[in-house]
Protein backbone atom coordinates (compact mmCIF):
# COMPACT_ATOMS: atom_id res chain seq x y z
CA UNK A 1 0.00 0.00 0.00
CA UNK A 2 2.79 2.44 0.91
CA UNK A 3 4.71 1.75 -2.28
CA UNK A 4 1.49 2.25 -4.20
CA UNK A 5 0.94 5.64 -2.57
CA UNK A 6 4.56 6.60 -3.18
CA UNK A 7 4.33 5.68 -6.87
CA UNK A 8 1.03 7.49 -7.18
CA UNK A 9 2.55 10.62 -5.58
CA UNK A 10 5.54 10.46 -7.95
CA UNK A 11 3.11 10.37 -10.87
CA UNK A 12 1.24 13.33 -9.41
CA UNK A 13 4.45 15.35 -9.14
CA UNK A 14 5.42 14.40 -12.70
CA UNK A 15 2.01 15.53 -13.94
CA UNK A 16 2.18 18.90 -12.22
CA UNK A 17 5.74 19.38 -13.53
CA UNK A 18 4.54 18.61 -17.05
CA UNK A 19 1.73 21.18 -16.79
CA UNK A 20 4.10 23.80 -15.38
CA UNK A 21 6.56 23.13 -18.19
CA UNK A 22 3.84 23.40 -20.86
CA UNK A 23 2.61 26.62 -19.27
CA UNK A 24 6.17 27.99 -19.13
CA UNK A 25 6.88 27.12 -22.78
CA UNK A 26 3.57 28.69 -23.82
CA UNK A 27 4.43 31.84 -21.87
CA UNK A 28 7.76 32.17 -23.67
CA UNK A 29 6.36 31.17 -27.07
CA UNK A 30 4.18 34.28 -27.13
CA UNK A 31 7.21 36.52 -27.11
CA UNK A 32 8.46 39.00 -24.56
CA UNK A 33 5.75 40.89 -22.70
CA UNK A 34 7.30 44.34 -23.26
CA UNK A 35 6.39 44.40 -26.94
CA UNK A 36 2.92 42.97 -26.24
CA UNK A 37 1.94 45.19 -23.35
CA UNK A 38 3.28 48.61 -24.25
CA UNK A 39 1.62 50.78 -26.89
CA UNK A 40 3.09 50.81 -30.39
CA UNK A 41 4.81 54.18 -29.91
CA UNK A 42 6.87 52.97 -26.92
CA UNK A 43 10.62 53.35 -27.36
CA UNK A 44 12.96 50.40 -27.52
CA UNK A 45 14.40 51.46 -24.14
CA UNK A 46 10.92 51.32 -22.55
CA UNK A 47 10.32 47.85 -23.91
CA UNK A 48 13.64 46.59 -22.61
CA UNK A 49 13.09 48.24 -19.22
CA UNK A 50 9.76 46.47 -18.83
CA UNK A 51 11.21 43.14 -19.96
CA UNK A 52 13.98 43.35 -17.39
CA UNK A 53 11.56 44.52 -14.70
CA UNK A 54 9.53 41.37 -15.35
CA UNK A 55 12.67 39.26 -15.40
CA UNK A 56 12.54 38.34 -19.08
CA UNK A 57 16.15 39.35 -19.74
CA UNK A 58 17.52 36.50 -17.65
CA UNK A 59 18.63 33.16 -19.16
CA UNK A 60 15.71 30.80 -19.91
CA UNK A 61 16.94 28.19 -17.46
CA UNK A 62 17.02 30.72 -14.62
CA UNK A 63 13.49 31.82 -15.52
CA UNK A 64 12.32 28.22 -15.54
CA UNK A 65 13.88 27.45 -12.16
CA UNK A 66 12.34 30.66 -10.86
CA UNK A 67 8.93 29.42 -12.04
CA UNK A 68 9.46 26.14 -10.21
CA UNK A 69 10.44 27.94 -7.02
CA UNK A 70 7.35 30.12 -7.45
CA UNK A 71 5.27 26.96 -7.71
CA UNK A 72 6.44 25.85 -4.28
CA UNK A 73 6.12 29.25 -2.63
CA UNK A 74 2.82 30.00 -4.37
CA UNK A 75 4.26 33.02 -6.16
CA UNK A 76 3.23 33.14 -9.82
CA UNK A 77 4.06 36.81 -10.30
CA UNK A 78 1.69 39.70 -10.80
CA UNK A 79 -0.90 39.99 -13.51
CA UNK A 80 0.49 42.14 -16.35
CA UNK A 81 -2.65 44.23 -16.62
CA UNK A 82 -4.09 44.37 -13.12
CA UNK A 83 -0.79 44.57 -11.23
CA UNK A 84 -2.15 42.18 -8.63
CA UNK A 85 -1.00 38.75 -7.52
CA UNK A 86 -2.00 36.30 -10.28
CA UNK A 87 -2.69 33.56 -7.77
CA UNK A 88 -4.92 35.91 -5.78
CA UNK A 89 -6.97 36.69 -8.89
CA UNK A 90 -7.30 32.97 -9.63
CA UNK A 91 -8.34 32.07 -6.08
CA UNK A 92 -10.92 34.84 -6.15
CA UNK A 93 -12.68 33.10 -9.05
CA UNK A 94 -12.41 29.54 -7.78
CA UNK A 95 -15.59 29.46 -5.64
CA UNK A 96 -17.80 30.32 -8.63
CA UNK A 97 -16.33 27.47 -10.69
CA UNK A 98 -16.50 24.99 -7.83
CA UNK A 99 -20.13 25.94 -7.31
CA UNK A 100 -20.94 24.96 -10.91
CA UNK A 101 -18.81 21.83 -10.99
CA UNK A 102 -19.97 20.60 -7.58
CA UNK A 103 -23.71 20.88 -8.27
CA UNK A 104 -23.32 19.46 -11.76
CA UNK A 105 -21.41 16.47 -10.42
CA UNK A 106 -23.77 15.87 -7.52
CA UNK A 107 -27.00 16.19 -9.48
CA UNK A 108 -25.67 14.22 -12.45
CA UNK A 109 -24.45 11.36 -10.26
CA UNK A 110 -27.58 11.28 -8.08
CA UNK A 111 -29.93 11.20 -11.07
CA UNK A 112 -27.79 8.54 -12.75
CA UNK A 113 -27.96 6.42 -9.60
CA UNK A 114 -31.74 6.74 -9.41
CA UNK A 115 -32.14 5.96 -13.11
CA UNK A 116 -29.76 2.98 -13.07
CA UNK A 117 -31.44 1.47 -10.00
CA UNK A 118 -34.90 2.00 -11.49
CA UNK A 119 -33.82 0.27 -14.70
CA UNK A 120 -32.43 -2.68 -12.73
CA UNK A 121 -35.43 -3.01 -10.42
CA UNK A 122 -38.05 -2.73 -13.13
CA UNK A 123 -36.06 -4.73 -15.69
CA UNK A 124 -37.77 -2.55 -18.27
CA UNK A 125 -36.22 -2.66 -21.69
CA UNK A 126 -38.33 0.24 -22.85
CA UNK A 127 -37.03 2.46 -20.06
CA UNK A 128 -33.43 1.52 -20.80
CA UNK A 129 -33.94 2.16 -24.50
CA UNK A 130 -35.53 5.56 -23.90
CA UNK A 131 -32.80 6.65 -21.50
CA UNK A 132 -30.15 5.27 -23.83
CA UNK A 133 -31.43 7.16 -26.87
CA UNK A 134 -31.90 10.39 -24.93
CA UNK A 135 -28.37 10.04 -23.58
CA UNK A 136 -26.92 9.42 -27.03
CA UNK A 137 -28.68 12.55 -28.32
CA UNK A 138 -27.36 14.63 -25.41
CA UNK A 139 -23.86 13.40 -26.09
CA UNK A 140 -24.21 14.29 -29.77
CA UNK A 141 -24.27 18.00 -29.09
CA UNK A 142 -21.53 19.95 -27.32
CA UNK A 143 -22.23 21.67 -24.01
CA UNK A 144 -22.37 25.10 -25.55
CA UNK A 145 -25.12 24.15 -28.02
CA UNK A 146 -27.19 22.39 -25.36
CA UNK A 147 -26.76 25.52 -23.24
CA UNK A 148 -28.07 27.65 -26.11
CA UNK A 149 -31.11 25.39 -26.46
CA UNK A 150 -31.83 25.84 -22.75
CA UNK A 151 -31.42 29.61 -23.06
CA UNK A 152 -33.73 29.64 -26.07
CA UNK A 153 -36.46 27.75 -24.24
CA UNK A 154 -36.20 29.01 -20.66
CA UNK A 155 -34.90 32.55 -21.13
CA UNK A 156 -36.06 33.68 -24.57
CA UNK A 157 -39.38 31.84 -24.99
CA UNK A 158 -40.53 31.42 -21.37
CA UNK A 159 -38.60 34.28 -19.83
CA UNK A 160 -38.32 32.20 -16.66
CA UNK A 161 -34.59 32.03 -15.99
CA UNK A 162 -31.64 34.39 -16.40
CA UNK A 163 -29.22 33.54 -19.20
CA UNK A 164 -26.20 35.59 -18.14
CA UNK A 165 -24.11 36.28 -15.08
CA UNK A 166 -24.15 35.11 -11.50
CA UNK A 167 -26.72 37.18 -9.71
CA UNK A 168 -29.05 34.82 -7.86
CA UNK A 169 -29.67 31.14 -7.31
CA UNK A 170 -31.82 31.20 -10.45
CA UNK A 171 -28.75 31.97 -12.55
CA UNK A 172 -27.22 28.69 -11.37
CA UNK A 173 -30.00 26.62 -12.93
CA UNK A 174 -29.18 26.69 -16.65
CA UNK A 175 -25.39 26.22 -16.43
CA UNK A 176 -25.80 23.45 -13.88
CA UNK A 177 -28.42 21.64 -16.00
CA UNK A 178 -26.09 21.91 -19.00
CA UNK A 179 -23.19 20.30 -17.17
CA UNK A 180 -25.26 17.88 -15.08
CA UNK A 181 -26.98 16.29 -18.10
CA UNK A 182 -23.58 15.50 -19.59
CA UNK A 183 -22.45 13.99 -16.28
CA UNK A 184 -25.72 12.09 -15.96
CA UNK A 185 -25.32 10.30 -19.29
CA UNK A 186 -21.77 9.23 -18.55
CA UNK A 187 -22.43 7.97 -15.03
CA UNK A 188 -25.62 6.21 -16.09
CA UNK A 189 -23.70 4.24 -18.73
CA UNK A 190 -20.99 3.28 -16.26
CA UNK A 191 -23.46 2.32 -13.53
CA UNK A 192 -25.70 0.38 -15.88
CA UNK A 193 -22.75 -1.56 -17.29
CA UNK A 194 -21.38 -2.29 -13.80
CA UNK A 195 -24.76 -3.33 -12.36
CA UNK A 196 -25.56 -5.48 -15.39
CA UNK A 197 -22.26 -7.25 -14.99
CA UNK A 198 -22.99 -7.83 -11.30
CA UNK A 199 -26.44 -9.20 -12.09
CA UNK A 200 -24.91 -12.11 -14.01
CA UNK A 201 -22.67 -13.15 -11.11
CA UNK A 202 -23.20 -16.37 -9.19
CA UNK A 203 -23.47 -14.74 -5.78
CA UNK A 204 -26.36 -12.65 -7.01
CA UNK A 205 -28.17 -15.68 -8.40
CA UNK A 206 -27.56 -17.54 -5.16
CA UNK A 207 -28.94 -14.70 -3.09
CA UNK A 208 -32.05 -14.57 -5.28
CA UNK A 209 -32.40 -18.36 -5.07
CA UNK A 210 -32.25 -18.14 -1.27
CA UNK A 211 -35.30 -15.96 -1.46
CA UNK A 212 -33.79 -12.61 -0.70
CA UNK A 213 -35.75 -9.72 -2.00
CA UNK A 214 -34.50 -8.28 -5.28
CA UNK A 215 -34.23 -4.79 -3.84
CA UNK A 216 -32.17 -6.12 -0.92
CA UNK A 217 -29.81 -7.92 -3.29
CA UNK A 218 -29.51 -4.83 -5.45
CA UNK A 219 -28.74 -2.43 -2.61
CA UNK A 220 -26.61 -4.60 -0.33
CA UNK A 221 -24.77 -6.85 -2.81
CA UNK A 222 -24.67 -5.38 -6.28
CA UNK A 223 -24.46 -1.65 -5.65
CA UNK A 224 -21.37 -1.65 -3.38
CA UNK A 225 -19.45 -3.59 -6.04
CA UNK A 226 -20.75 -1.52 -8.93
CA UNK A 227 -19.98 1.85 -7.37
CA UNK A 228 -16.21 1.27 -7.16
CA UNK A 229 -15.35 1.49 -10.88
CA UNK A 230 -17.69 4.46 -11.17
CA UNK A 231 -15.79 6.17 -8.37
CA UNK A 232 -12.51 5.58 -10.19
CA UNK A 233 -13.92 7.08 -13.38
CA UNK A 234 -15.30 10.05 -11.47
CA UNK A 235 -11.77 11.10 -10.52
CA UNK A 236 -10.49 10.85 -14.09
CA UNK A 237 -13.57 12.62 -15.35
CA UNK A 238 -12.96 15.68 -13.20
CA UNK A 239 -10.62 17.02 -15.88
CA UNK A 240 -13.36 16.71 -18.48
CA UNK A 241 -15.80 18.42 -16.15
CA UNK A 242 -13.39 21.32 -15.64
CA UNK A 243 -12.80 21.62 -19.38
CA UNK A 244 -16.56 21.63 -19.95
CA UNK A 245 -17.01 24.22 -17.23
CA UNK A 246 -14.67 26.58 -19.08
CA UNK A 247 -16.87 26.59 -22.18
CA UNK A 248 -20.11 26.76 -20.23
CA UNK A 249 -18.78 29.69 -18.20
CA UNK A 250 -18.11 31.53 -21.45
CA UNK A 251 -21.66 30.85 -22.72
CA UNK A 252 -23.33 32.09 -19.54
CA UNK A 253 -20.77 34.84 -18.75
CA UNK A 254 -20.24 33.06 -15.43
CA UNK A 255 -17.49 34.84 -13.47
CA UNK A 256 -15.42 31.72 -12.75
CA UNK A 257 -11.99 30.36 -13.45
CA UNK A 258 -12.76 29.46 -17.08
CA UNK A 259 -13.93 32.96 -17.90
CA UNK A 260 -10.85 34.41 -16.20
CA UNK A 261 -8.53 32.07 -18.10
CA UNK A 262 -10.08 32.62 -21.54
CA UNK A 263 -10.04 36.38 -20.97
CA UNK A 264 -6.44 36.27 -19.74
CA UNK A 265 -5.43 34.20 -22.76
CA UNK A 266 -6.92 36.70 -25.19
CA UNK A 267 -5.23 39.57 -23.33
CA UNK A 268 -1.89 37.72 -23.20
CA UNK A 269 -1.87 38.14 -19.42
CA UNK A 270 0.37 35.20 -18.91
CA UNK A 271 0.92 35.04 -15.14
CA UNK A 272 -2.84 34.49 -14.74
CA UNK A 273 -2.90 31.73 -17.36
CA UNK A 274 0.06 30.06 -15.68
CA UNK A 275 -1.38 30.34 -12.17
CA UNK A 276 -4.80 29.13 -13.38
CA UNK A 277 -3.46 26.13 -15.31
CA UNK A 278 -1.25 25.06 -12.42
CA UNK A 279 -4.07 25.51 -9.91
CA UNK A 280 -6.44 23.37 -12.00
CA UNK A 281 -3.76 20.75 -12.55
CA UNK A 282 -3.02 20.61 -8.82
CA UNK A 283 -6.68 20.28 -7.88
CA UNK A 284 -7.15 17.62 -10.54
CA UNK A 285 -4.09 15.64 -9.51
CA UNK A 286 -4.96 15.79 -5.80
CA UNK A 287 -8.51 14.54 -6.38
CA UNK A 288 -7.28 11.86 -8.77
CA UNK A 289 -4.66 10.58 -6.37
CA UNK A 290 -7.10 10.61 -3.46
CA UNK A 291 -9.69 8.68 -5.50
CA UNK A 292 -7.11 6.11 -6.61
CA UNK A 293 -5.99 5.48 -3.03
CA UNK A 294 -9.61 5.34 -1.89
CA UNK A 295 -10.61 2.84 -4.59
CA UNK A 296 -7.64 0.73 -3.64
CA UNK A 297 -8.68 0.74 0.02
CA UNK A 298 -12.30 -0.12 -0.75
CA UNK A 299 -11.66 -2.74 -3.40
CA UNK A 300 -8.86 -4.98 -2.20
CA UNK A 301 -8.95 -6.91 -5.49
CA UNK A 302 -7.16 -4.06 -7.28
CA UNK A 303 -4.21 -4.51 -4.93
CA UNK A 304 -3.39 -7.79 -6.66
CA UNK A 305 -3.20 -6.22 -10.09
CA UNK B 1 -44.45 -48.87 -33.45
CA UNK B 2 -43.31 -45.50 -34.37
CA UNK B 3 -39.95 -44.13 -33.77
CA UNK B 4 -40.16 -40.73 -32.36
CA UNK B 5 -37.48 -38.58 -33.70
CA UNK B 6 -36.70 -35.39 -31.94
CA UNK B 7 -35.59 -33.03 -34.56
CA UNK B 8 -33.40 -30.16 -33.70
CA UNK B 9 -35.10 -26.89 -34.41
CA UNK B 10 -34.52 -25.73 -37.93
CA UNK B 11 -31.23 -23.93 -37.91
CA UNK B 12 -31.78 -20.28 -38.29
CA UNK B 13 -29.33 -18.79 -40.70
CA UNK B 14 -27.50 -16.29 -38.65
CA UNK B 15 -27.58 -13.30 -40.89
CA UNK B 16 -25.79 -10.08 -40.19
CA UNK B 17 -28.68 -7.86 -39.40
CA UNK B 18 -28.20 -4.17 -38.71
CA UNK B 19 -29.63 -2.91 -35.46
CA UNK B 20 -32.32 -0.26 -35.84
CA UNK B 21 -29.96 2.25 -34.28
CA UNK B 22 -27.42 1.63 -37.02
CA UNK B 23 -29.95 2.36 -39.76
CA UNK B 24 -30.98 5.60 -38.06
CA UNK B 25 -27.30 6.47 -37.65
CA UNK B 26 -26.52 5.79 -41.29
CA UNK B 27 -29.44 7.97 -42.40
CA UNK B 28 -28.36 10.81 -40.08
CA UNK B 29 -24.73 10.78 -41.12
CA UNK B 30 -25.71 10.21 -44.77
CA UNK B 31 -27.83 13.37 -44.74
CA UNK B 32 -24.87 15.48 -43.65
CA UNK B 33 -22.51 13.82 -46.15
CA UNK B 34 -25.04 14.42 -48.93
CA UNK B 35 -25.29 18.04 -47.84
CA UNK B 36 -21.54 18.53 -48.15
CA UNK B 37 -21.40 16.68 -51.47
CA UNK B 38 -24.39 18.11 -53.33
CA UNK B 39 -24.72 21.72 -52.17
CA UNK B 40 -21.43 22.91 -53.74
CA UNK B 41 -22.81 21.70 -57.10
CA UNK B 42 -25.95 23.85 -56.81
CA UNK B 43 -26.05 27.09 -58.80
CA UNK B 44 -26.58 29.32 -55.74
CA UNK B 45 -23.52 27.99 -53.84
CA UNK B 46 -21.66 30.93 -52.36
CA UNK B 47 -20.56 30.52 -48.72
CA UNK B 48 -18.59 33.79 -48.52
CA UNK B 49 -20.53 36.26 -50.71
CA UNK B 50 -22.16 39.01 -48.66
CA UNK B 51 -25.39 40.75 -49.58
CA UNK B 52 -26.41 43.18 -46.85
CA UNK B 53 -29.74 43.94 -48.56
CA UNK B 54 -30.71 40.29 -48.07
CA UNK B 55 -29.46 39.95 -44.48
CA UNK B 56 -31.24 37.77 -41.90
CA UNK B 57 -33.71 36.19 -44.34
CA UNK B 58 -35.68 33.42 -42.60
CA UNK B 59 -35.59 29.90 -44.07
CA UNK B 60 -37.88 29.17 -47.03
CA UNK B 61 -38.52 32.89 -47.62
CA UNK B 62 -36.43 33.31 -50.74
CA UNK B 63 -35.87 30.52 -53.28
CA UNK B 64 -32.33 31.81 -53.82
CA UNK B 65 -31.54 31.15 -50.12
CA UNK B 66 -33.51 28.02 -49.09
CA UNK B 67 -32.29 28.09 -45.48
CA UNK B 68 -32.13 31.87 -45.22
CA UNK B 69 -29.13 34.15 -44.70
CA UNK B 70 -27.00 35.33 -41.79
CA UNK B 71 -26.42 38.85 -40.47
CA UNK B 72 -24.13 39.64 -43.41
CA UNK B 73 -26.54 38.21 -45.96
CA UNK B 74 -24.46 35.11 -46.63
CA UNK B 75 -26.34 32.03 -47.84
CA UNK B 76 -26.82 29.71 -44.85
CA UNK B 77 -27.18 26.47 -46.84
CA UNK B 78 -23.85 27.07 -48.57
CA UNK B 79 -22.16 27.98 -45.31
CA UNK B 80 -23.55 24.90 -43.58
CA UNK B 81 -22.25 22.67 -46.37
CA UNK B 82 -18.78 24.20 -46.24
CA UNK B 83 -18.71 24.19 -42.43
CA UNK B 84 -19.64 20.50 -42.37
CA UNK B 85 -16.93 19.66 -44.87
CA UNK B 86 -14.38 21.68 -42.89
CA UNK B 87 -15.19 20.27 -39.45
CA UNK B 88 -15.65 16.68 -40.62
CA UNK B 89 -12.46 16.88 -42.69
CA UNK B 90 -10.48 18.20 -39.72
CA UNK B 91 -11.95 15.52 -37.49
CA UNK B 92 -11.07 12.67 -39.84
CA UNK B 93 -7.53 13.99 -40.17
CA UNK B 94 -7.12 14.36 -36.39
CA UNK B 95 -8.52 10.88 -35.70
CA UNK B 96 -6.27 9.28 -38.33
CA UNK B 97 -3.20 11.09 -36.97
CA UNK B 98 -3.92 9.94 -33.41
CA UNK B 99 -4.82 6.38 -34.43
CA UNK B 100 -1.60 5.98 -36.44
CA UNK B 101 0.63 7.68 -33.86
CA UNK B 102 -0.94 5.94 -30.86
CA UNK B 103 -0.94 2.51 -32.50
CA UNK B 104 2.67 2.76 -33.62
CA UNK B 105 3.83 3.89 -30.18
CA UNK B 106 1.67 1.27 -28.49
CA UNK B 107 2.79 -1.61 -30.72
CA UNK B 108 6.47 -0.72 -30.38
CA UNK B 109 6.13 -0.29 -26.61
CA UNK B 110 4.31 -3.61 -26.21
CA UNK B 111 6.62 -5.49 -28.58
CA UNK B 112 9.98 -4.22 -27.41
CA UNK B 113 9.12 -3.52 -23.77
CA UNK B 114 11.90 -2.17 -21.61
CA UNK B 115 12.65 1.50 -21.16
CA UNK B 116 10.65 2.62 -24.17
CA UNK B 117 7.55 0.93 -22.78
CA UNK B 118 8.13 2.52 -19.37
CA UNK B 119 8.48 5.91 -21.03
CA UNK B 120 5.28 5.54 -23.08
CA UNK B 121 3.41 4.33 -19.99
CA UNK B 122 4.63 7.33 -18.03
CA UNK B 123 3.63 9.75 -20.79
CA UNK B 124 0.15 8.20 -21.07
CA UNK B 125 -0.36 8.23 -17.31
CA UNK B 126 0.69 11.86 -17.09
CA UNK B 127 -1.57 12.77 -20.02
CA UNK B 128 -4.50 10.96 -18.43
CA UNK B 129 -3.93 12.86 -15.20
CA UNK B 130 -3.96 16.26 -16.93
CA UNK B 131 -6.92 18.52 -17.65
CA UNK B 132 -6.23 18.02 -21.37
CA UNK B 133 -9.11 20.06 -22.82
CA UNK B 134 -8.12 23.05 -20.73
CA UNK B 135 -4.52 22.77 -21.91
CA UNK B 136 -5.66 22.45 -25.53
CA UNK B 137 -7.64 25.66 -25.15
CA UNK B 138 -4.59 27.40 -23.70
CA UNK B 139 -2.22 26.10 -26.38
CA UNK B 140 -4.53 26.94 -29.28
CA UNK B 141 -5.22 30.38 -27.86
CA UNK B 142 -1.67 31.40 -27.04
CA UNK B 143 -0.20 30.41 -30.37
CA UNK B 144 -1.88 31.97 -33.39
CA UNK B 145 -5.23 30.14 -33.72
CA UNK B 146 -5.80 28.47 -37.09
CA UNK B 147 -7.27 25.28 -38.48
CA UNK B 148 -3.77 23.90 -39.02
CA UNK B 149 -2.77 24.52 -35.41
CA UNK B 150 -5.89 22.80 -34.08
CA UNK B 151 -5.23 19.78 -36.28
CA UNK B 152 -1.59 19.67 -35.21
CA UNK B 153 -2.24 20.08 -31.48
CA UNK B 154 -5.24 17.76 -31.24
CA UNK B 155 -3.69 15.32 -33.73
CA UNK B 156 -0.62 14.84 -31.54
CA UNK B 157 -2.20 14.74 -28.09
CA UNK B 158 -5.24 12.45 -28.21
CA UNK B 159 -3.43 9.14 -28.84
CA UNK B 160 -3.21 7.76 -25.32
CA UNK B 161 -6.29 5.54 -25.70
CA UNK B 162 -4.85 3.89 -28.84
CA UNK B 163 -1.42 3.45 -27.28
CA UNK B 164 -2.76 1.78 -24.14
CA UNK B 165 -4.93 -0.73 -25.98
CA UNK B 166 -2.42 -1.61 -28.71
CA UNK B 167 0.41 -1.89 -26.18
CA UNK B 168 -1.54 -4.49 -24.21
CA UNK B 169 -2.36 -6.51 -27.35
CA UNK B 170 1.18 -6.36 -28.67
CA UNK B 171 2.59 -7.37 -25.27
CA UNK B 172 0.31 -10.42 -25.23
CA UNK B 173 1.06 -11.39 -28.84
CA UNK B 174 4.81 -11.12 -28.33
CA UNK B 175 4.80 -14.38 -26.38
CA UNK B 176 2.57 -16.33 -28.78
CA UNK B 177 3.98 -19.17 -30.87
CA UNK B 178 3.08 -17.70 -34.23
CA UNK B 179 5.07 -14.60 -33.39
CA UNK B 180 8.05 -16.36 -31.85
CA UNK B 181 8.45 -19.09 -34.48
CA UNK B 182 9.17 -16.84 -37.49
CA UNK B 183 11.83 -15.14 -35.36
CA UNK B 184 13.56 -18.47 -34.77
CA UNK B 185 13.55 -19.05 -38.51
CA UNK B 186 15.35 -15.83 -39.23
CA UNK B 187 12.54 -13.37 -39.82
CA UNK B 188 13.34 -9.88 -38.66
CA UNK B 189 11.23 -7.74 -36.35
CA UNK B 190 9.85 -5.64 -39.22
CA UNK B 191 8.42 -8.80 -40.83
CA UNK B 192 6.87 -9.97 -37.57
CA UNK B 193 5.47 -6.57 -36.71
CA UNK B 194 3.86 -5.97 -40.10
CA UNK B 195 2.79 -9.56 -40.88
CA UNK B 196 1.77 -10.89 -37.48
CA UNK B 197 1.24 -8.10 -34.97
CA UNK B 198 -0.39 -5.41 -37.09
CA UNK B 199 -3.22 -7.55 -38.52
CA UNK B 200 -4.25 -8.45 -34.96
CA UNK B 201 -4.08 -4.91 -33.70
CA UNK B 202 -5.75 -2.70 -36.29
CA UNK B 203 -9.34 -3.89 -35.76
CA UNK B 204 -9.08 -2.64 -32.18
CA UNK B 205 -7.63 0.65 -33.39
CA UNK B 206 -10.58 0.98 -35.74
CA UNK B 207 -13.11 0.53 -32.95
CA UNK B 208 -11.48 3.20 -30.80
CA UNK B 209 -11.32 5.51 -33.82
CA UNK B 210 -15.04 5.08 -34.51
CA UNK B 211 -15.97 6.12 -30.99
CA UNK B 212 -13.33 8.86 -31.01
CA UNK B 213 -14.86 10.67 -33.99
CA UNK B 214 -17.72 12.03 -31.90
CA UNK B 215 -15.40 13.19 -29.10
CA UNK B 216 -13.08 14.95 -31.52
CA UNK B 217 -15.96 16.72 -33.30
CA UNK B 218 -17.24 17.99 -29.95
CA UNK B 219 -13.80 19.20 -28.84
CA UNK B 220 -13.00 20.83 -32.19
CA UNK B 221 -16.31 22.65 -32.30
CA UNK B 222 -15.90 23.80 -28.69
CA UNK B 223 -12.55 25.28 -29.71
CA UNK B 224 -14.22 26.86 -32.74
CA UNK B 225 -16.93 28.28 -30.51
CA UNK B 226 -14.21 29.97 -28.44
CA UNK B 227 -12.77 31.43 -31.66
CA UNK B 228 -9.85 28.97 -31.79
CA UNK B 229 -9.56 26.90 -34.93
CA UNK B 230 -10.92 27.73 -38.36
CA UNK B 231 -10.75 31.49 -38.82
CA UNK B 232 -13.37 33.66 -40.55
CA UNK B 233 -14.55 34.03 -43.24
CA UNK B 234 -14.37 30.22 -43.52
CA UNK B 235 -17.36 28.91 -41.56
CA UNK B 236 -17.40 26.11 -38.99
CA UNK B 237 -20.20 24.70 -36.87
CA UNK B 238 -18.82 26.17 -33.66
CA UNK B 239 -18.22 29.66 -35.03
CA UNK B 240 -21.62 29.70 -36.81
CA UNK B 241 -23.34 28.88 -33.51
CA UNK B 242 -21.30 31.56 -31.76
CA UNK B 243 -22.33 34.14 -34.39
CA UNK B 244 -25.95 32.99 -34.22
CA UNK B 245 -26.05 33.33 -30.45
CA UNK B 246 -26.37 37.12 -30.76
CA UNK B 247 -29.56 36.71 -32.79
CA UNK B 248 -31.07 34.04 -30.55
CA UNK B 249 -34.10 36.12 -29.62
CA UNK B 250 -35.14 37.25 -33.09
CA UNK B 251 -33.60 34.76 -35.51
CA UNK B 252 -32.93 31.56 -33.58
CA UNK B 253 -32.46 29.46 -36.75
CA UNK B 254 -28.98 31.00 -37.19
CA UNK B 255 -27.74 29.09 -34.14
CA UNK B 256 -30.15 26.18 -34.40
CA UNK B 257 -29.40 25.01 -37.95
CA UNK B 258 -25.65 24.44 -37.48
CA UNK B 259 -26.45 22.71 -34.19
CA UNK B 260 -28.94 20.39 -35.88
CA UNK B 261 -26.43 19.50 -38.59
CA UNK B 262 -23.84 18.76 -35.91
CA UNK B 263 -26.38 16.65 -34.02
CA UNK B 264 -27.09 14.65 -37.20
CA UNK B 265 -23.41 14.05 -37.87
CA UNK B 266 -22.25 13.23 -34.35
CA UNK B 267 -25.40 11.30 -33.45
CA UNK B 268 -25.13 9.38 -36.71
CA UNK B 269 -21.55 8.39 -35.98
CA UNK B 270 -22.45 7.38 -32.42
CA UNK B 271 -25.40 5.21 -33.43
CA UNK B 272 -23.28 3.61 -36.17
CA UNK B 273 -20.36 2.90 -33.87
CA UNK B 274 -22.72 1.26 -31.40
CA UNK B 275 -23.27 -1.33 -34.11
CA UNK B 276 -19.64 -2.39 -33.65
CA UNK B 277 -19.56 -2.27 -29.91
CA UNK B 278 -23.04 -3.74 -29.50
CA UNK B 279 -23.61 -5.36 -26.17
CA UNK B 280 -26.70 -7.27 -25.39
CA UNK B 281 -27.79 -6.45 -21.92
CA UNK B 282 -31.00 -8.11 -20.93
CA UNK B 283 -33.38 -6.98 -18.28
CA UNK B 284 -31.62 -8.07 -15.17
CA UNK B 285 -33.94 -8.44 -12.30
CA UNK B 286 -36.86 -9.20 -14.56
CA UNK B 287 -40.06 -10.79 -13.47
CA UNK B 288 -39.78 -14.53 -13.80
CA UNK B 289 -36.32 -14.69 -12.35
CA UNK B 290 -32.86 -13.98 -13.50
CA UNK B 291 -31.90 -14.30 -17.05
Amino acid sequence: MLTFIARRLALAVATVLAVVTIAFVLGRATGEPGALLLPDNATQADVEALNSALGFDRPLLVQYLDTLVGLVTGDFGDSYRLRESALGLVLERVPATIELAFWAFLIGLALALVAALTIQLSGSRVLRAIVGWAGALRQSVPDFFFALLLVLVFSVLLGALPSLGRTSYASLVLPVITLATGQFVMYLRLLDAALSEQAGQDFVRTAIAQGQRRSTVLFTRMLPNAIVPVLGMAGLNLGGLLGGTVVVEVVFAWPGLGKLLTDAVSQRDFPIVQAGLVFVALAFVIVNTAVDVLVRRIDTRTAAA
Amino acid sequence: MTTSLTLAPTPVVRRWRPRPGAIVGAVMLGTVLLLTAIVPLLPGYDPMGQDLRAALLPPLADPAHPLGTDALGRDLLSRLALASAVTLGMTVLIVIMNAVLGSILGILAGYYGGRFEAFITLVSNVTLAMPVVLLLIAICAVLRPSAGLTILVLGCTWWVGYARVTRNIAATLRRQDFVVSPLTQGADSVWVLTRHILPNVWPHTLIIAATDVATIVLITSSLEYLGLGVQPPVPSWGSMIFDGQRHLAGDPWLALLPGVVMLLAVGGVQFLSQQFTAETRGGLLRKGGMR
